[in-house]
């Protein structure tokens, strides 16, 4: 990858990890090459999909760091 | 496991120490001075190199043991946020690498097979496809964009503003219903201006690829509270269409005051959401 050098916003000083990628950023990309169909990731296992994760439990999984989970139906 | 060349240390044997073999991207091998500089999961072997019958591919791989990726253990691992997040680093590790002189088409997180034999046969299935992801994204990069909504105080403070007491009276009861259908009317106003803008960043952006892919964006459950996300975008671009990109889309914040919007570029990223094979392969 060698486009915009001179933008690269998520390469924060923080974390150990791996390139620093915020996480949620970094599932948006990773699980994209997923196949998700009606929101299940399907995990290839020795050539058959056999795991079948809900992405939205890997995602609220994530989500249970961010505090304060909306109370009624938003501003929008 | 004679189908390759590769000098993987452990074979897929049955037993407690059954390895599985572990792809995350498939490259063109025109470049055999790389060697990958990743770990790889933890407990697991060297990341190496696998090449793919008929020439001009090799895949990035690596032995794991077969009992940490079983079905049962995946989903264990994958639910629990740490591990979830080890793994996902991990893979994206190994795959950032891997593009680092080149373009790659990277594997489902977690694509493990029984073994390298296995392994081979799958990927050489997907031969075509490859060649085809490969030829797209090179030269290019995948860019995110993201426009999320901060509700400005005085439009969150507003709703109070009709309980004053000097307005109870006779025909207060036709003020306050006045008064909800004009902020359920300027709610629904602020909405359409939103998804509006959310419409007009991502033509801005997508003037600029050449392929582009707008998600359901996020719930507040995950970008947080009073922060709903509006736009959830991802774009392939030429790498020296990039910098053009990342401006005018930034150009656009903070351009709607009246609305707080937030807009977010991301990249280069290597191009997760454009090198997916067809429908029903999933390897």
């Amino acid at each position: 990858m060698t486009a915009g050098s001179d933008v690269v916003p998520w390469l924060g000083p923080d974390s150990g990890a791996p390139l620093g990628v915020p996480l949620v950023d970094l599932l948006d990309r990773v699980l994209a090459t997923g196949v998700v169909i009606s929101g299940d990731l399907v995990i290839a296992i020795a050539d058959v999909p056999l795991v079948r994760l809900s992405l939205h439990a890997l995602l609220a999984s994530v989500s249970e760091r961010v505090p304060a989970p909306w109370g009624d139906g938003g501003p929008l | 496991m004679t189908a390759t060349d590769l000098s993987l240390p452990h074979a897929g044997t049955a037993g407690g120490d059954a390895t599985a073999t572990c792809v995350f991207a498939v490259r063109r091998d025109d470049a055999p001075e790389w060697l990958p500089e990743s770990p790889g999961h933890a407990g697991g072997g060297p990341v190496g190199l696998l090449a793919l019958p008929g020439g001009g591919l090799q895949a990035v791989v690596q032995p794991v043991a077969a009992a940490d990726f079983t079905e049962e253990a995946l989903r264990r691992r994958l639910s629990d946020p740490v591990e979830l997040e080890r793994c996902a680093r991990t893979h994206h590790a190994v795959i950032t690498a891997a593009a680092a002189d080149g373009p790659v088409v990277p594997l489902p997180l977690a694509t493990l097979f029984t073994g390298v034999d296995r392994a081979v046969a799958a990927l050489a299935d997907q031969r075509a496809h490859f060649l085809a992801a490969l030829d797209r994204v090179t030269g290019r990069a995948e860019w995110a964009v993201k426009v999320h909504v901060e509700p400005s105080e005085p439009a969150r403070a507003a709703p109070d503003e009709g309980t004053d007491p000097a307005t109870v009276g006779t025909g207060a009861g036709a003020a306050y219903l006045a008064r909800v259908r004009g902020r359920e009317r300027d709610r629904r106003a602020r909405q359409e201006a939103v998804l509006r803008v959310a419409g007009h960043v991502h033509e801005v952006a997508a003037a600029f690829a050449v392929a582009a892919v707008r998600r359901t964006p996020h719930s507040t459950e995950i970008t947080g509270k009073d922060r709903p996300q509006v736009l959830n975008a991802a774009y392939l671009v030429d790498d020296a269409r990039a910098a053009e990109l990342v401006a005018a889309v930034r150009a656009l914040d903070g351009t709607h005051t009246g609305l707080d919007v937030h807009i977010e570029v991301s990249g280069p990223w290597v191009p997760y959401s454009f090198t997916r094979s067809g429908e029903g392969t999933g390897l």
